[in-house]
């Protein structure tokens, strides 16, 4: 089961911060992170990627997105 | 939010007595893009200046001005108008409602700390002085600014002066500068 980052309703870069806090304590495996912003999910895909990990899937759901982070 | 409302909610504290900015005036211009040439001209001419935003009692000119040290009013105006950028207004800081404001908002997250300055905001890892993230402003180069600089130490990240094209460009670099200097000591 992977771990979720609700980062809804926050502004940046509060959404990024508790994303790489999140993978920092995981190291591998899946997390999913919750946002509300077209900002917030570039900025948390790009911070994701750049601490190596994968963006293996961003789901547009309403006005929401949800964002999977992969590490093996 | 725009650039002005920003500004006009960022009222200083102070009285006109005790804020030392007696010998300071400040420059209004029409455009943000001749605060930026005026500022480049007037720091290659040696002069002591700050862009700032407007204080709340100009209300002429565009979202930034420059700070001046008032000695040097004619000095200052004479190489501007040689550069073809002379200010619409040129004002003697003489009260808190004339006190330019700070365009700088800084905010601790324990391990992080985030620069705003205008509309753009910088955050670093302060534990390793790297870039963890870039946002604001809405301008088409802020993807490509954030994509070059992010990941990236202040010590090796480009200059978004040299790289931006924008508004947002020039203002994320006051906040790379504001940056650099609190945590590159």
């Amino acid at each position: 089961m992977s771990t979720q980052v609700d980062a809804r309703g926050l502004s940046c870069p509060q959404p990024v911060l508790m994303t790489i806090d999140t993978i920092k304590g995981e190291k591998t495996g899946e997390v999913e992170i919750l946002v509300d912003t077209e900002t917030s999910k570039e900025n948390v895909s790009r911070a994701a990627a750049n601490q190596g990990w994968e963006v293996a899937d961003v789901a547009e759901e309403g006005d929401e997105y949800r964002i999977t982070i992969r590490r093996e | 939010m725009s650039f002005l409302g920003f500004f006009r909610d960022k009222l200083t504290q102070g009285s006109p007595g005790d804020n030392g900015n007696a010998d300071r005036g400040i420059m209004v211009f029409e455009h943000t893009g001749e605060v930026i040439q005026a500022e480049g001209a007037l720091k290659r001419g040696g002069w002591e200046i700050r862009v700032m935003g407007p204080p709340p009692e100009i209300q002429s000119g565009c979202d930034l001005v420059i700070e001046f040290p008032l000695i040097e009013r004619l000095n200052i105006l004479r190489t501007l108008e040689k550069e073809g950028i002379p200010p619409l207004q040129m004002v003697p800081v003489t009260g808190p409602l004339l006190q330019p404001v700070d365009i700088f908002h800084v905010k601790d997250f324990g391990e992080y700390l985030m620069v705003r300055a205008a509309n753009m905001k910088l955050t670093v890892e302060k534990a390793t002085g790297m870039i963890v993230n870039v946002s604001g402003g809405g301008c088409p180069d802020v993807p490509y600014l954030a994509s070059a600089m992010v990941g990236r130490s202040l010590g090796d990240a480009p200059s978004p002066r040299e790289i931006g094209h924008t508004l947002c460009g020039y203002s994320l670099q006051l906040a790379y500068e504001e940056t650099r200097r609190r945590c590159l000591v």
